[in-house]
Formats: C-alpha cells, sequence, structure tokens
C-alpha cells in the first residue's frame, strides 16, 4: 500500500504546473500586442524583478528563512554579465562569461549559506540581519572600486544579448525567462526537496531527528534564489545597459522583501504578481500621488500582522472558495487509493544492521547548564532488546538523557559509546543516521504538511538522497513497517490528506510514533509516548509501540510516568534521580527498592 | 468555619492545556476562607497547569473560576494578584538577578522590612543572605524565599506550587506551622505538594489527579499515609 | 600631552559617546524587550527633524531636544499598542512591521520637509580651549551631557524601584505578574523610554550631521551592530560594543579611509553575527 501512486503524483504535477503556466504564457504575450512595445519594455524590468522575488519566495515562503539582502545577487549577475557583453572576445567565450555570472553568485550563497546556518540550526532574525550586512558590503564596494564597477556611474554602454532589439524583441526574451523561472519554481515546490523545504521552516528540530542535514537544505534553496536574481541580474544590465550601485542597493532588497511579501509569498505567481502590479503602480504613482508610498507601507504592515499570505494569497483563497466543487472533485481524483501489491520498495536504510550486539553505553557523564547540574556522573548501560523504561521524579534528568544522546546538550565530561563507536556530542542529524530515532514528549509533528507528507518523510530518512529527492518515485515507496502502521492506525486512511497540526493530540502522537517507527531506527528514544492520551489510547498505543520494537528487533528506552504502562511493558526499569542512576532492574525489584521508594513517596530527598 | 462559609475560589469544570492539547479535563474543587486546600498527584498529570489556570497564566478550554462568586474569566495575572490571590510557581520562583531583599521589597509599596521579622527569625540562613543576588541561593532556599514572601504578602489566598522541593527537613516543619498559623488567621490556602508528611500537617481538604482527571476527593480526615502513598503509585 | 594625541583622544571620547547614545534606545528596546525595531533609526530620524523645527521657530536646538521627548514619547505609545504589543511572539514578524513603519515615518517626514538635506547650526560654535588643544565647543558639550546622561540613567537602573522592577519583568515575567506588576504597561513605558531616547539623540546630533529624512538606516545598522557585537541586555555589553565598534571604525579610517573603516565595522558585525550572535557579554 504505497503512500502517493506514483503515476497519479506525475499526471497530477504536470497538470497543475500547466494550469498556472498556460494563462500566465498568454498574459505575458498579449502585453505587447494589447498595449504596444513601450509598456512591455517598462514592464519587462517588473518581470525581471518578479525572477527576484520569486526566489524570495522560494526561500521565505517555504524554507522559512528571509534574505533582506537579495538584490546582492541581481547586482553581482548585472555586473559580470556587464563585464561580459562589453568583452571584445568570441561569441563562446561569451556565453561561458555569462554562464560564469550566473553561476558565481549561486555558488557565494551556497558556500556562505553552508557557513551561516551550519552554526544556528534556527534560522530567522540574524539570517536576515547577516544578509543585510552582506548588501551593504556589496553596495559599498560596487560604490568605491571605481577602477573595476565605474564606482557611482556604473558601468555603462552595455550591448544588448544576442544582438536583440532593446526595446521589442527583448521583452519577449525576458518574457520567456520569466516563465521558465516560474515553471522552475513551481517544479522544485512540488518535489519531494519543496516538501523538504516545508519541513525545514515548519519544524527544523524534528526534521534534523530523520537524519537529514537541514543547514545544506537551506543553502540549496538560498543557492536557487540567487540563481534566480542573477539571471534576473544579467537581463537588467543587458536590457537597460546600464549598471549602478543602486542594483545591489538596500533600498532595492527592501523593496522586493516588500513586493513579495504584499503579492504572496506562498508560490511563484504571487511574487510575480507583488513585483509587477505594486512595482510597476509605484513608478506610475509615485510622482503623481504623493502618499502612494506610504500607502504601501501600511499595507506592508499589515500583511505582515494579517494576511501572511499577501494579496496574492487572499485572491487564490477566494478563487479555491468560489469554485470549491471543482477542487473536491480534484482532490478525490488525486486521494490515496490503495494500490495492490506496492509500488517501488525502498531500499534498506543507510545504517548496518547486524545481528550482534549493539550496544548504549553512558559512561561517567556530566552536563552543566550554568551552576546547575543537569546530569551528575549517569552511567547506564542498555543493550538487550526489547522495552526499558526511564523513570524518576521532576528533574532527575530523565529527558535531559535523551538531549544528551542527540547532541541537544553539550558533554561537560564522560563518554557515550552506540553501536560500538564513541558518539559523545554527535548531533541529532548524524545520531539518526546511525540509527537512533526520537520520538518527543509533546507531539512534533510537520503541522502544515498532509498526513501522507509527514509519513513520506520519514520513510525518506536514511534512504533518499540528492537526486532521488527530485523526482516522484520516492514517494511511492513501501516497507512493511508502513502497511504495519496503516493496520495498526486505522485513522491513516481517512486522514492522509488532512494536515497533520488538525489532527487530535492523541492522533498526532500515534503519527509521530509512526514517523520514528518508519525510520526502522536500532534504538527508540521515546518521551512519554502516551502524555496526554486517554486510557484506552494509552494501552493501544503501547500495544503497538512493543510489537514494533519487536518486529524491528530494536532496543526502546521510555521515559514514562505512568506505572501501570511501565508495569506492563518494561522488560527492564532505570530510574534517575538529580542526574544519576538510582536503581535498575525489573519492575518489581525497583518496586520494592527502598531509596527508590523513599524518592517518590517525597520523604527524605 | 464550617461548610457553610461561602466560597473563597471555586472552579468548576476546568477544562485547559497547551495549543490543542488537552491536558486537564472537568476539574472541581475550591477553598473556603481558612482553608488549606492539598492537590496531590504523580508528575506529569497537570497540577502545575492546574495552578495556570487559576491564576490567570493560562486560558481554560472551557470551565469556569470564580472569586467570591464572581467568574474572572480572562482577567490577568497581575490583577489577580492584586484581586487577593499571591502565587508562588514551581518554576523560576525568584528573580534571580535582584537582592534576596529586593525579591522582597519589589511588590510592596513601603520598602519595610518590619512584615518579615518573624520569618527571618526563623528561617537565620535568609536574613545573612540579604544582600546577595537571589540567583546564587540554592534551590532550597530559594524556595524559602519565595514562601516568605508570599505568605508575608498577607492576602486572602495563597497558591503554592511544590514549595518544600529541596527545603531542609527542619525548615519544613517550620513551613507547616506558619501556614497553620495563618490558616487560622483566616487565609486561604491551596498548596501542590509530593511531600506526604507536609501535606498531611497542614491540609484540611485534599484533590488527588491522576491523567489530568480528578481520582479523589474530600476532607483531609478520610486519607491516611498509605491511602495517600498509594497515589504516588510506588 | 602631544597635541595631536590629544584631540585623538578627544575623538575617540566623542565618536564612543555619541555612539553610545544612538545605541541606547535600541539597546532597551531589543537588549531588554527582545524587540527588533527596525525603525529605531527613524525615531531618531524625527528627532533630528524635531530640532529642525526648534531652528525654524527661532529657538535653540536644544528645546528641539525638548520637544522630541513629547513627539517621540507619543509615538513610542502609538506603535507599542498597534505593533509590537501583538508581536511580542513574533520576532520575525516584529523585525519585518517595524521595517514597514520605518519607511512610513520616512515617507511622511518627506512629504512634509521634502527630500533634501537641512542644516542645523549649534548652539555652541566655535572652539574652546582644553588641555592644550582647541576642540569644537559643541562637542565638548555633548561629550559632558552624555557622561552625565548615562550616569544617571545606571543609576536609576540600579537603585530605583522602578528599575528594579523592570529588571525582574525581564528576567522573570511571569513572576513579576504572580507578584503585581502590570508588565504591559511597564513593557509599553520602556519602549517609548527607548523610542525618546532615540529622538533626544537625534536633535542633539542634529547639528553635526546632514539632516534628511534617510539618515536612520546607517544607525540602525551600526546600532545592531553595536549590540550584536557587545551584548544584548547590559550597560556593559553595550560599552564592550560601542569601543569595538567604535575603535575600529577609527583604527581603519586613520590607516586607511573612511570606506575602510566602515568595510571594517561591517565585516567584524558579519564574523559576529555569524560566529558569536550572542555577543562578548551576553546575559541571556
Amino acid at each position: 500500500m504505497a503512500l502517493f501512486p506514483v503515476a497519479d503524483a506525475r499526471r497530477g504535477n504536470a497538470a497543475v504546473l500547466a494550469s498556472g503556466l498556460a494563462p500566465l504564457a498568454a498574459c505575458l504575450l498579449a502585453v505587447p500586442l494589447l498595449f504596444g512595445d513601450f509598456f512591455a519594455y517598462e514592464l519587462s524590468l517588473y518581470l525581471m524583478y518578479g525572477i527576484v522575488a520569486q526566489g524570495i519566495a522560494l526561500t521565505w515562503g517555504r524554507a522559512g528563512f528571509l534574505s533582506l539582502g537579495q538584490a546582492l545577487f541581481f547586482g553581482l549577475g548585472a555586473y559580470l554579465a556587464a563585464f561580459a557583453l562589453k568583452s571584445q572576445a568570441g561569441p563562446a567565450v561569451q556565453a561561458l562569461l555569462l554562464l560564469a555570472a550566473v553561476l558565481a553568485p549561486t555558488a557565494l550563497a551556497y558556500v556562505i549559506g553552508v557557513l551561516v546556518f551550519m552554526r544556528r540550526y534556527e534560522s530567522g532574525p540574524y539570517f536576515s540581519l547577516i544578509t543585510l550586512a552582506l548588501v551593504m558590503f556589496g553596495y559599498q564596494l560596487a560604490n568605491q572600486w571605481s577602477s573595476v564597477t565605474g564606482g557611482f556611474n556604473g558601468v555603462g554602454n552595455i550591448p544588448v544579448l544576442f544582438g536583440l532589439d532593446r526595446y521589442t524583441h527583448h521583452y519577449y526574451l525576458v518574457a520567456a525567462v520569466c516563465l521558465a523561472s516560474t515553471a522552475l519554481v513551481a517544479w522544485l515546490m512540488r518535489t519531494p526537496l519543496g516538501t523538504l523545504w516545508a519541513a525545514t521552516a515548519q519544524n527544523e528540530n524534528r526534521l534534523q531527528f530523520f537524519g537529514f542535514d537541514t543547514y545544506r537544505l537551506k543553502a540549496v534553496a538560498w543557492a536557487v534564489s540567487a540563481f534566480l536574481g542573477a539571471l534576473a541580474g544579467v537581463l537588467f544590465a543587458s536590457q537597460q545597459g546600464l549598471v549602478t550601485p543602486q542594483s545591489s542597493s538596500v533600498i532595492l532588497s527592501a523593496e522586493l522583501v516588500i513586493w513579495t511579501a504584499v503579492g504572496g509569498r506562498a508560490g511563484p505567481y504571487g511574487a510575480l504578481l507583488g513585483a509587477v502590479a505594486i512595482g510597476l503602480l509605484s513608478t506610475e504613482l509615485r510622482e503623481q500621488f504623493a502618499y502612494w508610498e506610504a500607502i504601501v507601507a501600511v499595507v506592508f504592515i499589515v500583511v505582515v500582522l494579517r494576511f501572511p499570505e499577501g494579496v496574492g494569497g487572499a485572491l487564490m483563497r477566494l478563487w479555491r472558495y468560489s469554485c470549491k466543487g471543482f477542487v473536491r472533485g480534484a482532490a478525490k481524483r488525486a486521494a490515496y487509493v490503495p494500490a495492490v501489491g506496492g509500488f517501488g520498495a525502498a531500499p534498506q536504510a543507510s545504517f548496518r544492521r547486524d545481528g550482534g550486539g549493539f550496544a548504549l553505553s553512558i559512561s561517567d557523564v556530566h552536563v552543566k547548564q550554568g551552576p546547575v547540574r543537569i546530569l551528575n556522573g549517569l552511567s547506564l548501560q542498555a543493550g538487550r532488546r526489547g522495552l526499558h523504561c526511564l523513570i524518576g521524579p521532576n528533574g532527575a534528568g530523565k529527558t535531559s538523557t535523551f538531549n544528551m544522546l542527540t547532541g541537544r546538550l553539550p558533554l561537560a565530561r564522560g563518554s557515550v559509546r552506540f553501536n560500538g563507536r564513541d558518539v559523545g556530542g554527535f548531533g541529532a542529524p548524524a545520531m539518526a543516521r546511525l540509527g537512533v530515532g526520537r520520538k518527543f514528549q509533546i507531539p512534533s509533528v510537520f503541522p502544515e504538511l498532509s498526513v501522507r507528507d509527514n509519513l513520506c518523510i520519514a520513510l525518506w530518512a536514511n534512504r533518499a538522497r540528492g537526486r532521488a529527492l527530485l523526482g516522484n518515485s520516492v514517494r511511492g515507496w513501501n516497507t512493511p513497517t508502513l502497511e504495519f502502521m496503516h493496520r495498526s492506525f486505522p485513522f491513516f486512511a481517512q486522514t492522509m490528506d488532512e494536515p497533520a497540526g488538525a489532527l487530535s493530540q492523541g492522533q498526532r502522537q500515534m503519527l509521530e510514533f509512526a514517523m520514528t517507527a518508519l525510520a526502522e531506527p536500532l534504538l527508540f528514544l521515546l518521551d512519554e509516548p502516551c502524555a496526554g492520551l486517554s486510557v484506552d489510547e494509552t494501552r493501544h498505543l503501547g500495544s503497538v509501540i512493543a510489537e514494533t520494537v519487536g518486529r524491528l528487533d530494536a532496543c526502546a528506552l521510555i521515559v514514562e510516568h505512568d506505572m501501570a504502562a511501565v508495569e506492563a511493558l518494561a522488560d527492564h526499569v532505570y530510574v534517575l534521580h538529580q542526574g544519576r542512576l538510582l536503581a535498575q532492574g525489573d519492575y518489581a525489584q525497583v518496586r520494592r527498592n527502598a531509596e527508590v521508594q523513599a524518592v517518590y513517596a517525597g520523604g527524605s530527598k | 468555619m464550617n461548610a457553610t462559609t461561602p466560597w473563597l475560589l471555586q472552579f468548576s469544570g476546568l477544562e485547559g492545556g497547551y495549543g490543542d492539547t488537552v491536558v486537564l479535563r472537568g476539574i472541581d474543587g475550591g477553598v473556603r476562607a481558612g482553608q488549606v486546600l492539598g492537590v496531590l498527584g504523580r508528575n506529569g498529570v497537570g497540577k502545575t497547569t492546574l495552578m495556570r489556570l487559576l491564576t490567570g497564566g493560562l486560558q481554560p478550554f472551557s470551565g469556569e473560576v470564580a472569586w467570591q462568586g464572581k467568574a474572572l474569566g480572562q482577567l490577568a495575572p497581575f490583577r489577580r494578584s492584586r484581586l487577593g490571590l499571591a502565587y508562588s510557581p514551581q518554576e523560576g520562583v525568584v528573580f534571580d538577578e535582584l537582592s534576596v531583599s529586593d525579591n522582597l521589597l519589589l511588590h510592596l509599596e513601603s520598602r519595610d522590612m518590619s512584615r518579615y521579622g518573624p520569618y527571618l527569625d526563623a528561617f537565620p540562613r535568609l536574613r545573612e543572605r540579604l544582600r546577595q543576588r537571589a540567583g546564587t541561593l540554592s534551590g532550597g532556599e530559594k524556595k524559602l524565599l519565595a514562601f516568605v514572601r508570599v505568605l508575608a504578602e498577607g492576602k486572602p489566598l495563597s497558591l503554592l506550587d511544590e514549595p518544600t522541593e529541596g527545603v531542609q527537613q527542619e525548615n519544613i516543619d517550620l513551613m507547616a506551622q506558619f501556614v497553620r498559623r495563618r490558616a487560622e488567621q483566616g487565609a486561604a490556602f491551596i498548596v501542590v505538594e509530593q511531600n506526604l508528611g507536609f501535606l498531611q500537617r497542614i491540609m484540611d481538604t485534599l484533590l488527588v489527579l491522576d491523567h489530568g482527571q480528578c481520582v479523589a476527593q474530600g476532607e483531609a480526615g478520610e486519607f491516611d499515609r498509605d491511602r495517600l502513598a498509594g497515589f504516588l503509585h510506588i | 600631552m602631544d597635541a595631536a594625541l590629544t584631540v585623538t583622544l578627544l575623538n575617540f571620547a566623542y565618536q564612543g559617546l555619541v555612539l553610545a547614545l544612538v545605541v541606547l534606545g535600541l539597546g532597551i528596546v531589543f537588549g531588554m524587550l527582545g524587540v527588533m525595531n527596525m525603525a529605531h533609526g527613524e525615531f531618531l530620524m524625527i528627532g533630528a527633524y524635531c530640532a529642525v523645527a526648534a531652528q525654524n521657530a527661532g529657538l535653540s536646538v536644544l528645546w528641539g531636544a525638548a520637544l522630541a521627548v513629547p513627539v517621540c514619547g507619543v509615538l513610542g505609545c502609538l506603535t507599542h499598542y498597534v505593533l509590537i504589543r501583538r508581536l511580542y511572539n513574533r520576532p520575525f514578524d516584529t523585525l519585518l512591521a517595524t521595517w514597514g513603519l520605518s519607511i512610513l515615518l520616512r515617507k511622511l517626514v518627506e512629504l512634509v520637509y521634502g527630500r533634501g538635506y537641512q542644516n542645523v547650526e549649534p548652539p555652541v560654535s566655535g572652539g574652546i580651549s582644553v588641555f592644550g588643544v582647541e576642540y569644537p565647543g559643541y562637542r565638548l558639550f555633548l561629550i559632558a551631557a552624555i557622561v552625565v546622561l548615562f550616569a544617571v540613567l545606571v543609576l536609576w537602573y540600579w537603585r530605583s524601584s522602578t528599575g528594579a522592577r523592570l529588571r525582574a519583568m525581564i528576567g522573570n515575567p511571569t513572576l513579576a505578574q504572580a507578584v503585581g506588576i502590570d508588565t504591559n504597561r511597564l513593557a509599553c513605558a520602556a519602549f517609548m523610554c527607548g523610542v525618546i531616547s532615540a529622538g533626544v539623540a537625534g536633535a542633539l546630533l542634529a547639528p553635526m550631521v546632514r539632516v534628511a529624512p534617510g539618515m536612520g538606516l546607517d544607525y540602525l545598522l551600526n546600532s545592531f551592530f553595536v549590540l550584536v557585537v557587545g551584548g544584548l541586555g547590559s550597560l556593559a555589553g553595550l560599552a564592550a560594543g560601542t569601543g569595538i565598534v567604535s575603535g575600529t571604525q577609527l583604527l581603519f579610517a586613520t590607516l586607511f579611509d573612511q570606506t575602510s573603516g566602515y568595510l571594517a565595522v561591517l565585516g567584524v558585525s558579519i564574523i559576529f553575527l555569524w560566529l558569536k550572535p550572542d555577543g562578548l557579554i551576553s546575559r541571556r
């Protein structure tokens, strides 16, 4: 029972892409016919800005980080194209130079992106400030390095690309590139990579626990946006014939962000609409209507406060609402159809799963946060298959142990070995790739992605790499564990296309467990998996956990408070207290232990 | 004080949680002037959530909290404090950045230490550390400081979330004495506790939570030590 | 002491103190309340235009500083009520919304005063002899005024009860509410102080810089860089950041040229944003 019948996926994608691009192409072609060549020439400037805005929509609307300095790549592409076009070299060399004009900013964005995102896994305002500082740096360079860039006056007399007529035929070139960029962005957003970008924006922490290097995902997104920016810059140099430092300025970057925000950052069409509508209107109205820019600023503030999807997004919602009938049908056609026999079987997970023992060995681990000793000489061996429960009063260090194991808390002292190697200080993606899966106490899924997409991402953990993420075949993967999850949680079938955030608390707990299990880890770290569940749900999930761990021949460490559950599930119990191991044994032994009793009755502490 | 004394704080049908996670379901209860209500339960059953709902830090999904018969609705925590509800949370119990004496005087109009006399006599360690930054105190000393602050506020109702955590036994005995004395003077308390000895000494009524629901409720006399330990389940 | 050295030291003191004054407002709003106020430079600009207005009315520039207090106070209160209050848990959206506000403020000032530069005369012109050198009188006045201002501020923050409440609220907002402190009103007051401080800085600096609607951006970025380098939430961080940024700028400007100084500051800031975004002295 594959999650997504691949043939349907391909058909769906093509249809959706065509349904958007065809009207766009028609509109673009109609412009010179309806409004004349001069208007088309003016419009083409905003189409170019629109291409840059689409790059911003990709990184901001999809991947969840905002570059306030996107004009840097635009300006860089423009200047490099100016040099290329003005050089007296032959056409082949010129072509190479133009290619470099587009690829150099792309590479620059990737390198800087990797460097910046690797340091902190939460993007956010600091990244935006860095991009702001970078574009200022670029602007200053362009302004001052007169010998190369012509300083304040810039580089002029740039010949047109391919010798086209600047005021008539060049428009069609720009329109064609605009169509291509829209297609590229729209296509990318529908690939598994696009889904992963959305997941990064919604819950980057969780995505790391599936073994994905989120910093690389974000750097790739930024590189694509830089590619689009530079491409637009090349066209700009060709069309305007003049490149000045204004092309790499903070002001242009800010305007691009505003156009994208107001137009709609959810997709390429909104961004294009924003750049064209607001940009063009601004040029027309700026002189006549003195208050225009103030009004745009107010609209932008309102969009930020109330309508994050922008005008374009609001229009889309209206359109979808009004043709609900069509949409219902389409959704039905694309809905989940259990395919017989399954499609491509997923490849094996990348970590070794040998029959011999694996062992988790924590030795004398100390973790401090300021003056507080969170873990105080914790030593714990867990190697047997089966379920082990971790219990202890508040503040004993149970969740902190999980955090320490997965790189969320730094190790001050001590060592950790897993599966024969030293893993002290390894980060979450690395541990996931070694076969450690974690489930969080508060169900942590990707709330705005469908249940289907959530399960897909879990399946891709440790299996899908590189090029595979650009094709849809990975959506058709199937594993025995997936089939078992479908049987254990029948509600999946009804809620496949609903956003995971709309599920009830209990359903989300089960979904998150299913996702953890789909990655088929060697070691499960489950943090209160039944928290917030009713008694019946607890019983059901408990039995599913037990059976899953048994089927996968894995070891599970479960933090639990519910003693009934511990008694029912655990083969072995560890009691933590004040950051170290107090006692261990099977449930009966631990229950009889006087020290453990004292700790729980709150007597002498 | 008897059963006809009006309710000071009453909650009915209380249901609340975080995001759309329901932690507490259908909790009823209340406390009258001069009474001490104990709240017992293991970790993660919703005790702190209940305190947050009562003090206004969290809005309930359904149900009502009423003060002297009037529903509190969405009244902000600081306004509830001014109404007469003193509160010491489970975590972040003191202002680490401020000195001990500032912690005690911050919220008072007059910077008058005299009201703390009896408390500082009982806990001389606090008196020694008046000038020190509160963040340098040990966990138990911080709890003691918070306890003193709340009791000295002298408000009609005081809510204490795990006040004895990390505190030494001798001091716990003194704390129990102070609570009983204030209750005799007419103050009400709601105390979340896992220290059974302390709880038994101070409580008049008890509310036991498990899995976010009330599993037992009643007068102190109905609960002996074994029954209480059973609720903590190990 | 060597005259050139004296002048250099006085320049360093002047530039550093002026930078500290400029950053103070953002230090309160961003460093303490955690609000990334991208309109900080524009509030400074409005203060500068208050000085212009005072001059146009025939009054001395210092009246401009007095005017900046109510003007920026009202603007700050409005901004907090309409924007900031709703966005405390959304730092990203705060950045964007205040960015939009900065554009709005800039356009409004443009409409009233036009885009061109305005010139403001200092109340004290000419040089004064000090430490054996001639130094511009207004600069000396500013140095003295800023030192006094900071001294008063430090005393107030650490000794007054309102200062204590502010420190309490920043460290533990839940507990602050529990003891009866109206955190929303206190935060609004703190925000207003930050904005007023920016306005007063702008008014005092107006005679020394070119006043134009677009002048805010540079001050904004420099302020962020100082806070990122020095660390948020403490005066010590402010001092450290100011020293480093000011010193770097002066060093490179003296060795090479103005632009190099500017680029060097950008470079240092990028490195800190990348490697040590909590700054040197972080309280968070």
